[in-house]
């Protein structure tokens, strides 16, 4: 039952809403309508489920003194600061959240992303070499695109910008469009696996 | 040690020191390179300026964005929502990440000290925050009824009440949406918003995803997009040089960089509206060095490698 009644619930609405695209009637426009409204119900149950987890597995950190524990203090202190000065004062400028979100939640993010210049830069030093002909013209595009995308480029000489512009819209997008083709395509046969009950991975393991 | 071995081995807290010196300096010393313009940059421009002329048209922007992508995506937020105010461009709000309708409300009050005439509700309607599970129910829903799928503004203000929304019933009255977003790239608009109800879209995206958006500006689906820095980059100074200067956009003098120059005098310009430019710099300086690093390391490589090949002969 635990697996049978999830895999009929998949098939039944799969094939309902490939019959509302493909074939769509006045029916199937409501039934989509009546779906969109639950949706909206179970959006706030997984937040609710999220919080109820990021708990759970926390807690357990904290309760058994896991390595790092003291990290896990820091996230439920923040979940809970965070979540109540939204909730008392609101979200808008000027507000105690703002002010945590200015102040923590900007440069702790930015710090992590900006991170990525410096291994990035240390890649290019330590790991791009031009080993192969596939290496070589990989690395000539990537020096033209870089150079391309900046003023110097256009300084040096117009072609690198057009350069630049042609590798972007024509090898990139043959590329892209073809990854993109075969990314559809195997979406639509997951799919189909899915709804006929072949792929049943995504129901986890256990008994019937 | 032998200068081959020294370059491949080299200590990789040097690149570290050089690199973030290579960012600092710039941004301290502004270089004042000037951004050459392209097209997907020129045709959101255009697009929703064209929305100054239209009666009862709107932009939709969408913050599907973090703290993480802020250095590369707020100059893109702070110039759109700065050009429609200048061009008394209707706007609404949305974003469906948490930390997005944060930096939604920090863009707003920002450009809002600016314009003290426009007023919310009247001139703009900041939706709010809107749980990722709510994001097909409204996009889908705004084809038929933007006030009945949104329902509230982000003070819980029915929407159907505001001024704003006064002729404005669904997509015909969308000029273009724009997803500015560190993720997404606009797909679920391309897929159901243009799709379905035949909606405009355009995007600002990061460096990173900016290649992933040219089957889309090909096909028509996006009707143009900001890549990364450079692209915020481009919208400041478009807006500097048209919407400021109240000029029609010409697609001639856009391209012209003395003309562009002589328009306005960067160093007047406030810092929040040309952040973009100002990184610009940097980021030039950087894409050199990183070059130039490739270079290098290439040299020792192949250095090596002769020298391994000549070893082994012997």
């Amino acid at each position: 039952m635990k697996r049978t009644i999830p895999l009929l619930i998949v098939m039944t609405l799969g094939f309902l809403f490939v019959l509302h695209v493909f074939i769509p009637s006045k029916e199937s426009v409501e039934f989509f309508d009546w779906f969109m409204k639950w949706i909206k119900v179970i959006g706030p149950f997984a937040i609710i489920l999220g919080i109820g987890s990021l708990l759970m597995v926390h807690g357990n950190k904290i309760k058994r003194k896991a390595p790092n524990w003291g990290y896990s203090i820091v996230t439920i202190v923040a979940l809970v600061i965070t979540t109540l000065t939204g909730f008392i004062w609101g979200i808008q400028e000027g507000t105690p959240y703002m002010w945590i979100f200015k102040n923590f939640n900007v440069p702790l993010g930015a710090t992590m992303f900006s991170l990525l210049a410096f291994y990035i830069a240390s890649a290019a030093y330590k790991a791009f070499r031009a080993r192969s002909i596939e290496a070589t013209v990989l690395l000539a595009a990537a020096i033209i695109v870089m150079l391309g995308r900046v003023s110097i480029g256009q300084a040096i000489t117009h072609w690198i910008p057009d350069i630049t512009e042609w590798i972007l819209n024509v090898p990139n997008l043959a590329a892209k469009r073809g990854i993109m083709l075969g990314v559809g395509l195997g979406m639509t046969a997951t799919s189909l696996k899915i709804m006929l009950g072949i792929e049943r991975t995504y129901l986890g393991g256990g008994k019937d | 040690m032998k200068f081959s071995e020294t370059i491949q081995k080299l200590d990789r807290r040097y690149i570290y020191i050089i690199v973030a010196l290579a960012v600092i300096l710039p941004l301290v010393f502004p270089l004042g390179f000037q951004t050459y313009m392209t097209t997907p940059v020129e045709n959101l421009y255009v697009h929703i300026d064209e929305a100054a002329r239209k009666d009862n048209k709107v932009i939709l922007l969408d913050f599907a964005q973090a703290p993480s992508t802020l250095p590369e995506l707020y100059p893109m937020d702070i110039a759109i929502l700065r050009h429609c105010f200048l061009r008394d461009i209707k706007v609404f709000t949305i974003s469906y990440f948490p930390q997005g309708a944060a930096i939604m409300e920090m863009a707003l009050a920002e450009v809002k000290e600016d314009f003290p005439e426009i007023k919310p509700n009247v001139d703009y309607c900041n939706f709010g925050y809107r749980t990722w599970g709510m994001r097909l129910p409204i996009i889908l829903g705004m084809g038929d009824d933007i006030a009945k799928a949104v329902e509230t503004n982000s003070e819980g203000a029915m929407l159907e009440n505001l001024p704003i929304m006064k002729n404005i019933k669904n997509y015909d009255n969308i000029q273009v949406i724009v997803e500015i977003t560190g993720s997404t790239a606009g797909l679920t608009y391309i897929t159901y918003a243009r799709g379905k109800f035949g909606a405009d879209v355009g995007v600002g995206v990061t460096a990173v995803s900016a290649a992933d958006l040219y089957p889309y500006l090909q096909t028509g689906q996006l009707v143009g997009s900001l890549g990364g820095l450079k692209g915020a980059a481009e919208y400041e100074e478009l807006v500097e040089t048209f919407a400021v200067q109240d000029i029609e956009f010409s697609k001639k003098n856009a391209r012209d960089t003395k003309w562009r120059s002589n328009q306005f005098k960067l160093s007047e310009v406030p810092y929040k509206y040309k952040k973009a430019r100002i990184g610009m710099d940097a980021q030039a300086v950087v894409h050199v060095l990183i070059i130039l690093f490739i270079i290098v390391g290439n040299i020792g490589y192949f250095l090596d490698k002769r020298k391994t090949k000549q070893k082994y002969v012997k």
